[in-house]
């Protein structure tokens, strides 16, 4: 048996595909048992733990690459793997999230001292008088996985809350989200607050949530309207650029 | 673009082996966001596995037991829209 470790040994039955079995084994076959137990740990959303092992396994000189590949992406994959095969739910998944997140930060600063830079810097939110934040931290997932640093400014943001967030990280994006058809016009308020700051030429402003449109992203004056988690990604990438080329013009 | 030096000084790092561990990671995130959107839309994504409501906010499918220290059971049918039971 491969798996020492009794939880990811269980967690690891939920793969039944032979071909996801055999890819996920290889990176877990032999490992160390820290490894398997800091895979597990962000199967369980265990944040907590995925940061204390990853600083204690980088201290017994573990590479930042095996901790990647053998332990935080297999537990990732299983996570997905559960998740697509309805064992657990979007909850479960964000936590799973966060324990990557708790990891990663002891990573990222190895990534950037080997020249590896940021695909940017984005602030978050959802807006004033919207609570609902799934979609929401679905992109921050996203976003933090395509390499970006992400500031969350959480839910029932004001327009002052994403300005006071974008000058304090010098943010490239500002991201707005809505749920409600009630908070949407929120979105243009923030915009105009950046205006009434003579900072709308200093970050490029995106927006998304199900009510939102295309057409109603352009009339608020938003640089980019996400349709979904991935669609946000591409959009972001496009917005970052599209800021380095005006601020280098 | 990877500095070649910056890399020769960090023992703890392949770059180019952890860019490829990080658009594996991408693609993993991807395939959850897309599974995420079609459950979506016949489950409500605050209900977790355990069927217990994660919501920050108010809705009326919300059932509260007597601990006080344990998030409230959902009650709703997933057989209808979830949306228009959310108070916000």
């Amino acid at each position: 048996m491969p798996i020492t470790h009794e939880g990811l040994a269980r967690e690891f039955e939920f793969v039944t595909r032979p071909g996801e079995r055999k890819h996920i084994l290889e990176g877990i076959d032999g490992t160390a048992p820290i490894l398997q137990e800091l895979a597990y740990e962000l199967i369980v959303g265990n944040n907590t733990d995925v940061d204390r092992l990853t600083q204690e396994a980088l201290a017994e000189g573990f590479t930042a690459n095996e901790l990647l590949d053998n332990g935080l992406l297999n537990g990732m994959a299983i996570v997905g793997v559960k998740f697509r095969d309805n064992l657990i739910f979007v909850p479960e998944v964000l936590v799973a999230a966060r324990a990557m997140k708790a990891g990663m930060a002891h990573i990222e600063p190895i990534l950037s001292a080997s020249g590896a830079e940021p695909a940017g810097i984005i602030i978050m939110g959802t807006v004033k008088g919207d609570l609902h934040d799934i979609g929401k931290n679905l992109c921050i997932m996203m976003l933090r996985g395509a390499g970006f640093i992400v500031h969350d400014i959480g839910v029932d943001s004001s327009p002052q809350d994403f300005i006071d967030a974008a000058e304090e990280h010098k943010a490239h994006v500002v991201g707005m989200s809505a749920l409600l058809t009630t908070t949407m016009p929120n979105m243009g308020r923030t915009i105009a607050a950046f205006e009434d700051m003579g900072l709308r030429d200093e970050v490029r402003i995106m927006v998304g949530g199900a009510p939102v449109t295309q057409d109603f992203a352009e009339e608020m004056g938003a640089d980019a309207y996400g349709d979904n988690a991935v669609d946000a990604v591409d959009k972001a990438k496009e917005l970052v650029k599209q800021l380095a080329e005006l601020k280098s013009s | 673009m990877v500095d070649e030096g910056a890399r020769k000084q960090n023992p703890k790092l392949d770059s180019d082996k952890a860019r490829a561990s990080l658009d594996r990671l991408y693609d993993i995130y991807r395939d959850i966001a897309s599974t995420a959107d079609e459950v979506m839309q016949t489950r409500c994504p605050y209900k977790d596995a355990s069927s217990r409501c994660t919501a920050k906010f108010g809705c009326r499918n919300q059932f509260f037991t007597k601990n006080p220290q344990s998030l409230p059971a959902c009650a709703g049918s997933d057989m209808i829209d979830y949306r228009e039971a959310w108070d916000n």
